[in-house]
């Protein structure tokens, strides 16, 4: 199996020259497609920078980090938004549905940004599979939390991406909730054979992973 | 390369977004649209008083071609000539005093037409027939009145009135001729037949007499070979004037250009406004959409997508507002119809232009590129890896090396499009630099207000402390209300300052300097006897008699005066066409020679000349220069000698050009007087005419009363269009109160919370209001003041005067609409709803 993700010495710092704050220490991992990891650790300890660095969210101070043997350190921006485009698919605690679009507009995002158009059939078959057939027209703030949440990960997966980062996905949601969120992402990355790495704080949904690693002080331990 | 998949998907994005989100951009819209809407009016009435000039030419003309002999008519054998070509009307044109038992009389231009007249369109008159009457011979003549001279005489249809000692019949009201008469529209204004002028020897009008010809040609064709057939007819003599129907209405079209340009001015200046409205909500739009830009980010959309989208949809509302704003603007001219006086006989027509349209579209367009582009620029600073951190920093606007380049040349392109637009170049160049001075300075105005107010956070107070903290966060009023409200108040302060010292000129200081009779043409023989009545009338009475003769320019220094004075030189009137000129052995005390001496007297084989200053310093002359003037049909070579300060003010006896009179002694002359008087000047004036028919004189008190209401009519004009100025800021006001709204309310909630009552909080935001308006009054009142003393004292040439009363109505009345407004647009954060915030919703 060839490798989704590459950290190869990984540093990264925020501040200034005199006052840094070292988030991550020159850490080294790599996680190959298909697998399911899980990033664990108390605040603050780096798990979602680590996410963030997948994404090409945030630029490594320090050390390479590649997706799907691509390294993404030192591309511009346009460059990073084709990456995620056609490799990244991203779910957040927050859900972040855009307000002012339904359902099924926010999970065509996905697809149109990838320049993928007059698919409304498709994410209405998503979102049917993910129990949102009723729900499709609505607005984000006619859903409740789990829906939006199950919105968002539609929009993350509409587009097949070969990694799903997934920043404590049900960390907004009721334990009935979560179970339905996980059974959802665990069944897709199988179904489609994706990656998938979850930062979590919930040792039963880690466990479920095929592999834990575990963050302290911006350190794999 | 051009995407049109992606082209498609920005539309897509930017129609559900502008659908859905219309409120948040509701000040974009309506600033855009005030402000258009004010240019399109401008621009459409111009077009369309410019066509119907340009229409209706040989109407306004009143014939293919005319000719002007000035005083003399021309011969008949040239008559004749003409009469070849086509029909001719001859018109005799001169003023002279047209009474009524009982009444004042009144100065009046007097037209004598014969019965050709008019050769293009009619003479409107009520009753419709009353133009015929005129020339129907009977015993008793008949003239037609404008309503003017009927209001001043109190006159009826068929009432007597006395022209030069003879009786004519008033036959009806004359509302409108088709060539335009100035009189006709300001003045008073009469007709009469060319028989009756013959018949009852009306021509005793001296150098004021003006004799016209219009020619209309046979047929159509080889318009230009009969015209310059005409030009040779008449070639013979310099002082014969020709005209054709593009050069009809020329001072009319003047007037509306620089009237309509300084409208364009205070409608880019509005834009300019409404620009840091635009600037202001876009950027609070950004803010408000960052959690959204962040998720498109998050997927993969890049900055410059979002970026276009969002200018897409600014597009969609320029081109939507400006096609609203130029159809309303394209009807308006029937409006101005009613508004422009019936005399005119102007009747604007809508007309559609694509050019025209696009002409308002591209500097909306500039303006929303200018104020846009820093606040779309912001977007690039939006992270999405905030959104793992719930964490979101407003951005600011983006002033990059890269936008600063553009926006000075997007700056550039606007200015020099006005510029290139425009006849007054130099003030329009001058109009924007003060302009985006005014801007910076307020800008200025408001950082150094809040260094200042930084300097004083220890005063105990709860509502100053919750005024200081308003005024010094980074979301303050202050910037954007010294800016727009500083702008509209700078300009309306200014308008009524410059008008407000015109109107004092015209009402108080000019009727106690000037006198209150000018008479014009007073023949030579009969001065005296005209002095000696007076002093019999008034014993004390002022009296002062200048001798006068036409001239005209020929050269300066031996170079055509055509070629040497451009048709825009401010001076140009002095060169131009017949001019009086008179003389003097000794220089008048009221016009002191500063620069060259006056001449030796006795000379009389030598022309000396004395040029008022200003006019020879505008033509270029130096002393010593060779002047050559045509006197009376002759050439004659004169000498520059000495250059005085003729100040026109006072409506005295002044020339522009005055000469030796040894020199003149040769030349027949006639005279012009001016009379004051401790007497009632209408009394003096009916005694005058009784005895001397026909004596012409003007009660300076009349023109005075005609210029103060053509003033006041123009006035009230500006002042409306300067108030849109202010108005649009306070909508970009209060757009930025609505913005900061969500943060007070909270702020004020967490007051409540900690006991802060109602009228601490109401006081805080009186105080607030005070502090900035306050400041912005200061640097408004100084930069206005500065600017209406240099046009009042410089291009007007008059004395500036404040005026306290006024100054205080401007500030207090403008302080009370803004205060009320931003009260209003606040009401949501008196008492703020502690549930919906403690939820976060």
């Amino acid at each position: 199996m060839s490798a989704a993700i590459q950290f190869n010495n990984v540093s990264l710092n925020y501040g200034t020259k005199t006052d840094t704050v070292e988030v991550l220490k020159s850490i080294s991992f790599s996680i190959d497609s298909e697998e399911v990891v899980s990033i664990v650790g108390p605040s603050g300890s780096g798990k979602t920078s680590i996410i963030m660095l997948a994404s090409g969210l945030e630029t490594a101070s320090k050390g390479s980090v590649k997706i799907n043997n691509q390294e993404i350190v030192g591309l511009k921006e346009n460059e990073l938004s084709e990456v995620r485009r056609k490799n990244i698919g991203i779910v957040f605690q927050s859900f972040y549905l855009i307000p002012n679009l339904t359902a099924v507009e926010n999970v065509l995002l996905s697809l149109e940004a990838n320049q993928q158009y007059n698919l409304e059939k498709d994410a209405e078959e998503l979102l049917g599979e993910f129990g949102l057939s009723h729900r499709l027209h609505h607005l984000p703030s006619e859903l409740s939390g789990g829906e939006q949440q199950r919105v968002a990960i539609a929009r993350a997966l509409i587009n097949k991406p070969k990694i799903i980062l997934a920043d404590e996905p049900t960390g907004n949601l009721d334990s009935a909730n979560s179970e339905i969120m996980i059974d959802l992402l665990f069944d897709y990355t199988k179904k489609s054979q994706t990656s998938l790495v979850m930062v979590t704080h919930d040792n039963s949904i880690a466990k479920r992973c095929d592999r834990i690693i575990e963050i302290r002080d911006g350190q794999i331990v | 390369m051009f995407d049109i998949q992606q082209f498609k998907l920005i539309n897509k994005y930017a129609l559900r977004d502008f659908t859905r989100s219309y409120k948040k951009l509701w000040v974009v819209t309506s600033t855009l649209f005030v402000s258009l809407l004010l240019l399109s009016l401008t621009f459409s009435v111009k077009e369309a008083l410019n066509s119907e000039i340009e229409n209706n030419s040989k109407k306004l003309l009143g014939g293919d071609i005319q000719v002007t002999s000035g005083i003399d008519p021309l011969p008949e054998k040239i008559i004749d000539e003409f009469d070849d070509l086509g029909k001719v009307s001859t018109a005799i044109e001169f003023a002279t005093m047209l009474s009524k038992e009982g009444e004042s009389p009144v100065f009046t231009e007097l037209r004598a037409v014969d019965d050709n007249y008019p050769l293009y369109g009619n003479i409107e008159t009520i009753p419709q027939i009353a133009s015929e009457r005129i020339f129907v011979n009977s015993q008793k003549p008949s003239v037609l009145i404008n309503e003017s001279i009927q209001k001043l005489l109190k006159l009826s249809f068929g009432d007597d009135v006395v022209i030069m000692g003879q009786q004519f019949e008033v036959a009806g009201l004359v509302s409108s001729v088709p060539d335009l008469a100035e009189s006709a529209v300001f003045g008073e204004f009469a007709i009469i037949s060319m028989e009756s002028y013959e018949q009852f020897g009306l021509n005793s009008g001296g150098s004021f007499l003006d004799h016209q010809y219009r020619i209309k040609f046979k047929n159509s064709t080889q318009v230009e070979a009969k015209e310059k057939l005409v030009r040779s007819i008449v070639e013979y003599d310099d002082s014969i004037e020709i005209r054709l129907p593009g050069e009809s209405g020329q001072s009319l079209s003047r007037i509306i250009d620089n009237f309509s340009n300084f409208l364009n001015l205070v409608s880019v200046s509005a834009m300019v406004i409404a620009g840091v409205g635009i600037s202001n909500t876009l950027l609070s739009f950004v803010n408000q959409s960052n959690t959204s830009i962040a998720v498109k980010k998050s997927i993969g959309f890049s900055s410059s997508f979002i970026q276009t989208m969002y200018f897409y949809e600014i597009m969609m509302i320029l081109v939507l507002t400006s096609v609203v704003a130029y159809f309303i603007g394209v009807f308006s001219p029937l409006l101005a119809n009613e508004l422009l006086p019936e005399a005119l006989g102007i009747d604007l027509q809508p007309t559609f232009s694509f050019i025209g349209y696009l002409n308002i579209f591209f500097i909306g367009l500039l303006v929303v590129l200018i104020f846009s582009i820093p606040s779309l620029y912001s977007i690039s600073e939006i992270k999405a890896a905030a959104l793992f951190r719930n964490t979101f920093n407003p951005v600011s606007l983006n002033f990059s090396l890269m936008n600063i380049i553009l926006l000075s040349i997007l700056v550039v392109i606007l200015t020099t499009y006005f510029v290139y637009q425009t006849e007054q170049k130099l003030y329009t160049v001058l109009y924007f630099v003060a302009f985006f001075v005014t801007m910076l300075i307020f800008y200025g105005v408001s950082k150094l207000l809040i260094l200042f107010i930084k300097a004083f956070y220890k005063f105990s107070n709860n509502s100053y402390r919750i005024a200081y903290r308003n005024i010094v966060a980074k979301k303050s009023l202050a910037p954007i209300m010294t800016i727009s409200l500083g702008i509209g108040l700078t300009l309306l302060l200014t308008l009524s300052f410059v008008a407000n010292n015109l109107k004092k000129e015209i009402s108080d200081s000019i009727p106690s300097m000037a006198p209150d009779l000018f008479f014009v043409s007073i023949d030579r023989d009969m001065q005296r006897d005209l002095e000696s009545f007076i002093k019999d009338v008034d014993p004390n009475v002022e009296l002062e008699f200048s001798p006068m003769a036409s001239a005209s320019f020929i050269s300066l220094n031996g170079t055509p005066i055509e070629e040497v004075v451009s048709e825009s030189n401010r001076s140009a009137w002095v060169v131009r066409g017949d001019r009086r000129i008179s003389w003097s052995e000794k220089p008048k005390p009221d016009n002191p020679i500063i620069e060259g001496e006056w001449w030796e007297p006795g000379i009389e084989d030598e022309l000396f000349i004395s040029m008022d200053s200003r006019a020879a310093y505008d033509l270029g002359m130096k002393i010593n220069d060779k002047i050559v003037l045509n006197i009376l049909g002759r050439d004659v070579t004169g000498i520059v000698k000495n250059f005085r300060e003729v100040d026109y003010r006072d409506i005295s006896i002044n020339f522009a050009i005055i000469i030796n009179k040894a020199f003149a002694n040769k030349l027949p002359y006639e005279y012009v007087g001016t009379l004051k008087s401790e007497l009632p000047s209408s009394e003096i004036l009916a005694r005058i005419v009784e005895k001397f028919p026909n004596v012409s004189a003007i009660k300076i008190d009349r023109i005075l009363s005609q210029v103060s209401e053509v003033l006041n009519k123009v006035f009230i004009a500006v002042t409306a269009i300067s108030l849109i100025v202010i108005i649009i800021g306070l909508i970009v006001i209060v757009s930025a109160v609505l913005v900061q709204t969500t943060f007070r309310r909270y702020n004020n909630l967490i007051y409540k919370i900690l006991g802060v009552d109602f009228p601490t909080i109401l006081k805080a935001m009186t105080m607030e209001f005070a502090v900035i308006y306050g400041t912005l009054i200061f640097f408004a009142l100084s930069v206005a003041t500065i600017s209406s003393f240099l046009v009042v004292e410089n291009a007007l040439q008059l004395s500036w005067q404040f005026d306290l009363g006024l100054t205080l109505w401007i500030l207090l009345s403008t302080a009370v609409v803004s205060f009320v407004l931003i009260l209003m647009a606040n009401r949501s954060i008196f008492s703020p709803k502690v549930y919906p915030l403690i939820r976060n919703e």
